[in-house]
């Protein structure tokens, strides 16, 4: 087996919640307290993307799914654990020793809105990153480039002069796919790039990625909330639950024996069309606040099969016969 | 008769240069107790549709024709006053954001209960026992505590449960729910799509649903209009239009959706996801005549297109049965 591109190890990170020195000193019976308290996004998660493969990392809102994005992305460095790319460790490299990498990885974001400058044309926006990683290159090879990767997301070259409001969603994001690939990057991480279009659009711009992976060798960590999606899309899934992957098996295994209580929930709650009626797994509560983490597995209070075990033990991500690697107790045991 | 009827309705932004029509004459209606959905993708006017029944129509937005009959007396040619008396009592509203919906500065139990006495001459404190109950009806752990607690106390699911609980409060006759789970994640909004249901069907409430979620519409509804830049093109039974649908916007819409495989892996699904053709660019000025023949040309070349066929939407409604 070849290694993989990106691998992440032991990862966490913690977004301090407490303030300045003084706001966390408090005046307690007589004695003065320090308290520090802190939003646990990552809390220990160990992944590996494969080449040529597209990785889909799926969860609710405040699971972490976005902040393993950027934190592999270089946009916040981790509190703890290790970033290795192509075998070189990248999370602790500053400034011209990024570089390289930089161009290597690029990042979709999730609102073409908000992700395009307003007061740069479409061509400015597509020649800025080609400029600075390929310095040498003539004038003339800069605008051959945005030309080609106009056409190739099928946003016509002769618009280059236009800006980013005049265009509609999917145009837009289609724009910044083409921003991604103009420095024909190897490994593109996706935060949620359909999140903010129509369902018909959503069709386009992932037939769009599809295509780019196939004609680029392109290798994808792509983020959603949205399984519907991946089962398209992804090669291998990710399931994360409050800073933690509870679930990771190929797609097709995923969808097809769910192992995990959380994943058999979540696959249970999409709306589908031949359903006359709402007909999900009802989950006990709502997610905890990553503040304060539960003790033992991060899911023991809502899942319906949750012991004493559960409580206290943390579960470790364990391979079952399937081919699914799953972080439950229940599981591992037999019980479910 | 019909609870609500919608004839011709009409309505219009004043922008520069011209008005620009949101809604162009669309007729549809809805019994007691009956669930529609309406479906569209964003800017096809389906919020425009159920924000106009109650004149909640901004400036430089304005209702410009039709009628609006709410058991025969037309909500359209009503003052501000009577509309008052029939807003948020007779027919209440549940919109997309939770947080922009209730008040921060206001503990929960004081907003139910303003609701209440705004509709109600009744005491403080029977119109407390009311947001109680409808709290209970809501599912809400302790319904008491939350009654003291202020919005930003509560998370996002249980945010949209008191929005309902307030929809509830004078057991209206027609609720309407624009986008009420859209931003909710998926298990939450499992949760409050199954409990809009089930309250529905049990106070036996009418509900317009406004979503983008083919699925949701699908587990809720038991009607559907698919609007498209402000025409109604297909309506009819849900059922039937998800399991056949005329319309070659509604195919393409049904299509574009991605197919989730049974359980069990027996169908794989296809890949590739099938798109709708063209998307129209925000500002561009909509084809008049026909606005959906940029978008189906397949259709329209194989004359298929019922607007070419017949020159206008072929509305189930209009087929006998």
């Amino acid at each position: 087996m070849t290694s993989p591109l990106v691998s992440i190890r032991g990862l966490e990170k913690r977004f301090d919640l407490s303030g300045g020195l003084l706001e966390q000193i408090t005046f307690e019976k007589g004695r003065f307290r320090r308290r520090q308290e802190a939003v646990h996004a990552i809390n220990g998660v160990d992944l590996d993307v494969q080449r040529g493969e597209a990785l889909c990392v799926v969860g609710e809102s405040g699971c972490g799914k976005s902040t393993v994005a950027r934190t592999v992305m270089g946009l916040i460095s981790p509190s703890a654990g290790e970033i290795h790319y192509d075998g070189q460790r990248i999370d602790n490299l500053e400034g011209k020793a990024a570089l390289p990498y930089r161009r290597r990885m690029q990042m979709i974001f999730q609102n073409p809105y908000a992700s395009l400058n307003p007061r740069m044309t479409i061509q400015q926006t597509l020649e800025e990153p080609i400029r600075f990683h390929f310095p040498t290159w003539s004038a003339a090879e800069v605008r051959d480039k945005v030309h080609e990767v106009m056409q190739s997301v099928g946003i016509d070259p002769d618009w280059g002069s236009r800006f980013g409001h005049e265009f509609s969603g999917g145009q837009r994001q289609r724009i910044a796919i083409a921003r991604a690939l103009a420095v024909d990057p190897e490994f593109i991480v996706a935060d949620e790039p359909i999140s903010a279009l129509d369902v018909s659009i959503q069709a386009q711009v992932l037939n769009l990625l599809m295509d780019a992976q196939e004609s680029r060798s392109l290798t994808y960590l792509f983020i959603t909330h949205d399984l519907a999606v991946v089962e398209h899309f992804g090669t291998r899934v990710a399931v994360m639950y409050l800073g933690r992957v509870c679930e990771l098996a190929d797609t097709r295994t995923l969808f097809a024996t769910p192992r995990h209580p959380y994943t058999q929930a979540l696959l249970s709650a999409i709306p589908k069309l031949e359903d006359d009626r709402p007909n999900h797994i009802r989950l006990q509560g709502e997610v905890p606040t990553p503040v304060n983490l539960p003790s033992g597995c991060v899911f023991h209070g809502r899942c319906p099969y949750a012991n004493e075990r559960c409580r206290r033990e943390v579960p470790k991500l364990i391979a079952t016969d399937g081919g699914t690697r799953v972080a439950c107790h229940a599981v591992e045991e037999g019980r479910l | 008769m019909a609870l609500l009827e919608v004839k011709d309705l009409d309505v219009r932004f004043a922008v520069r240069g011209g008005d620009l029509k949101a809604l162009r004459r669309i007729s549809f209606s809805l019994d007691k107790g009956e669930r529609l959905g309406l479906v569209g993708e964003s800017g096809a006017g389906k919020s425009v549709a159920a924000f106009s029944i109650l004149n909640l129509i901004a400036k430089p937005g304005y209702i410009a024709g039709g009628q609006i009959l709410f058991e025969g007396r037309d909500l359209a040619a009503m003052s501000e006053r009577e509309l008052r008396r029939i807003r948020g009592n007779r027919i209440a509203m549940i919109f997309q954001d939770p947080m922009m919906t209730l008040n921060p500065v206001l503990t929960i139990g004081t907003q139910m209960v303003e609701a209440i006495q705004a509709h109600r001459k009744i005491s403080r404190r029977q119109a407390r026992e009311i947001a109680l109950d409808r709290l209970r009806k809501v599912q809400i752990p302790s319904p008491e505590k939350r009654l003291d607690q202020y919005p930003h106390e509560l998370s996002g699911g249980m945010r949209q449960r008191v929005i309902i609980a307030i929809a509830l409060l004078l057991d209206p006759d027609i609720i309407i729910a624009d986008e009420p789970t859209t931003a909710l994640d998926v298990t939450i909004q499992a949760e409050i799509m199954a409990l809009l249901l089930e309250l529905c069907e049990r106070e036996n409430v009418a509900l317009m649903l406004i979503t983008h979620d083919l699925g949701v519409v699908s587990q809720v509804t038991q009607r559907m209009l698919v609007m498209y830049s402000g025409r109604i093109i297909e309506q009819g039974p849900t059922r039937e239009i998800i399991n056949d649908a005329q319309h070659p916007y509604t195919q393409g819409l049904i299509n574009a959706l991605p197919q989730m495989g049974e359980p069990g892996g027996a169908i794989v699904p296809d890949p590739r996801l099938h798109a709708v053709a063209e998307e129209r660019a925000l500002g561009v000025p909509l084809p008049p005549p026909l606005p959906l023949r940029q978008r189906a040309v397949p259709a329209v070349d194989a004359g298929l297109c019922p607007f070419r066929q017949r020159g206008r939407g072929l509305l189930r409604s209009e087929q006998p049965d």
